[in-house]
């Protein structure tokens, strides 16, 4: 041996891993620059334009305290009124859009760096593969948030502009302050968001055991597919608490005047428990996973 | 995390045998079972401090395998492995801040800018602090010449640039260690050349390399430490020129009358055969004064002798072509 070993200058020594906050900041920047997201994000800004002036020009004002809570038939309400057009079209878009995005973000998140080799650049940094998972967490929790916000204030905008501050009904028939109907625009929305994330964990779930994005979509777009199928089968009625779309229909209870409170709590709980499910399997087979 | 000290990972009855030189990286039965195909077995790789080792081995000897378990990528199915002295995977996250890699090709996003990349690895480089960021990949592009590159999208990058990128990556912080897989594919020559400028100065600065290759000439170029892999084991390791010196040892004597020389040397005992231009005399049980003495003695005219060193390529040939190989798909 000839070369007598010595440390290089040894570097700035202490922190063992990046801090959080750094890490999430650059999650979101690589989100929201990712072309894809933009446009999907600006699909569902435009979706409740188009519903809101498809339903001007068919100018069908529904009977208010109609509608039994689909996304359809909520939407039925929605011509002339500018409390049901944002809440209508999250409802509807919660059937199989949303959830589309959603598993879109959660199969990029690890599927998608898995494929482009990337995950093994953050894990060479290190990033603890618990950090990297809860970085992946809020970044699809973030993009959520951000899809179901977009369209929900897309659709007060336009429900506005169509039908002015005037009609805020409720389907029970009471009629709102502007403040009082935003509130309730805004509960719709987090409800949905939770919804969205519970979607997203269960894709990020998949997302860690498999190194194909295509995988994530198509299981998790079937999943909601099977689901509401499953859904409508009485036979199965036993089974349906345990579907996490199985409340989804029932976001049209925020437009009514009192609020009954049961059906949304319910499906609050149910998506708090997939999420804690699936995150749980997402660990623990990433922890694991070859990187 | 000090220096050196602790990384010496020789076993008492080891440190009898050899010199105790401290290692940066050590892996004791090295076993990875990928369903039932042995990609790596009984793997033990010992990467002195300091040294550039150059990791040889044809496509599929596990030589990808072994560095991902070495930086704890991979789980291993069986055996130690020790990275700066912690224990990998377990604390990979100690040794992990020092330790530079480009594995498996470089990986990026393709519609983010080279810079943009870069940056986004560097977020999760614990020893950058976050206002040094943008001037230590700066550097890190400037050092691997893609500085004019820097803004446009990795997705229009040539292979090179994207080698070059990768390399980018693994240098964005003084290291400890610098781990290379396949750094030159794909490089034009001033590419190699410039990978094995950035080898040479990493060397200088004490930094341990690892680098593995298919590329002989690579090899004996910028590295002081080889070892061989063959179907998923290790089949030679050492400095270079012991190595090169380990094979066979023979004198190459040029002489005009080549069959009077092996006749002189069969009277003495001594093995040797014909080549163009004079003999090639076997030194197993002899020394090259000897050959050269009883060469004189018989009246046998010696224009030049020298000994014969095994090129790392004739090295290499020896230790992979062996009937083993034929084991691995």
């Amino acid at each position: 041996m000839t070369e007598v070993a010595t440390a290089p200058a040894v570097p700035v020594a202490g922190r063992a891993h990046a801090s959080l906050a750094r890490l999430v900041r650059a999650e979101l920047r690589w989100i929201f620059r990712r072309p894809r997201t933009l446009v999907v994000l600006g699909l569902l800004a435009v979706i409740p334009v188009i519903v809101g002036i498809a339903l001007t020009l068919v100018d069908s004002p529904g009977p208010p305290g109609g509608g039994d809570g689909g996304g359809e038939s909520l939407l039925a309400t929605a011509g002339g009124n500018a409390l049901v057009l944002p809440i209508g079209t999250l409802a509807m878009a919660l059937g199989l859009l949303l959830p589309l995005s959603a598993a879109m973000a959660g199969a990029d998140a690890l599927a998608g760096e898995s494929a482009h080799g990337t995950l093994r650049g953050w894990l060479l940094g290190p990033v603890s593969r618990g950090r990297l998972l809860l970085v992946k967490s809020i970044g699809v929790a973030v993009f959520t948030v951000t899809a179901t916000v977009v369209m929900a204030l897309t659709g007060v905008l336009t429900g506005l502009v169509i039908n002015g501050t005037g009609s805020l009904f409720t389907l029970s028939g009471t009629t709102l302050s502007f403040p009082a109907a935003l509130l309730k625009v805004a509960i719709a929305a987090g409800w949905v968001a939770l919804q969205l994330w519970a979607v997203g964990a269960v894709a990020l779930a998949i997302s860690a055991w498999t190194e194909h994005p295509m995988v994530v979509l198509a299981s998790v777009l079937g999943g909601v597919i099977v689901f509401s199928v499953l859904g409508l089968l009485d036979a199965l009625d036993w089974l349906h608490p345990f579907l996490l779309n199985h409340s989804w229909t029932d976001l049209g209870d925020v437009l009514r005047d009192p609020m009954p409170g049961g059906a949304l709590a319910e499906g609050a709980l149910r998506a708090g428990c997939y999420i804690a499910i699936a995150l749980s399997l997402a660990y623990a087979r990433l922890s694991t996973k070859d990187g | 995390m000090s220096t050196s000290t602790q990384v010496t990972g020789v076993d008492v009855a080891e440190a009898a045998s050899t010199p105790p030189v401290p290692l940066a990286a050590r892996t004791r039965g090295l076993r990875k079972l990928y369903g039932r195909t042995v990609a790596v077995d009984h793997v033990d790789l010992d990467v002195p401090e300091g040294a550039v080792l150059g990791m040889l081995g044809p496509n599929g000897s596990g030589k990808t395998t072994t560095i991902r378990m070495l930086l704890g990528l991979v789980r291993p199915t069986a055996g130690q492995v020790s990275l700066l002295g912690h224990p990998v995977p377990e604390q990979a996250g100690h040794a992990l801040p020092d330790v530079g890699a480009l594995v498996e090709g470089p990986g990026f996003h393709p519609f983010l800018s080279g810079r943009e990349n870069l940056l986004r690895m560097a977020a999760a480089e614990p020893r950058l602090a976050t206002s040094d960021i943008a001037g230590a990949v700066a550097d890190a592009l400037e050092r691997v010449g893609l500085a004019d590159a820097a803004n446009r999208r990795y997705r229009g990058y040539s292979l090179g640039m994207k080698q070059r990128l990768g390399l980018a990556g693994a240098l964005l912080v003084p290291r400890r260690m610098v781990v290379l897989d396949e750094p030159t594919n794909g490089l034009d020559p001033a590419g190699t050349r410039e990978v094995r400028a950035i080898i040479a100065e990493l060397h200088a600065a004490g930094v341990t390399v690892l680098v593995s290759s298919h590329l002989l000439a690579e090899v004996e170029a910028t590295c002081t430490h080889v070892a061989v892999l063959q179907a998923g084991s290790v089949v030679a390791q050492g400095e270079l020129a012991e190595l090169l010196e380990s094979g066979s040892p023979a004198l190459l004597v040029s002489t005009p009358d080549g069959t009077a020389a092996m006749e002189a040397l069969r009277s003495k005992r001594i093995p040797s055969r014909l080549t163009p231009g004079g003999v090639r005399v076997d030194l197993t049980a002899t020394t090259p004064p000897e050959v050269v003495a009883a060469l004189v003695h018989a009246g046998v005219d010696v224009h030049e002798a020298r000994r014969d060193r095994t090129g790392l390529e004739d090295l290499f040939a020896r230790l992979t072509q062996e009937p083993q190989g034929e084991v691995r798909s």
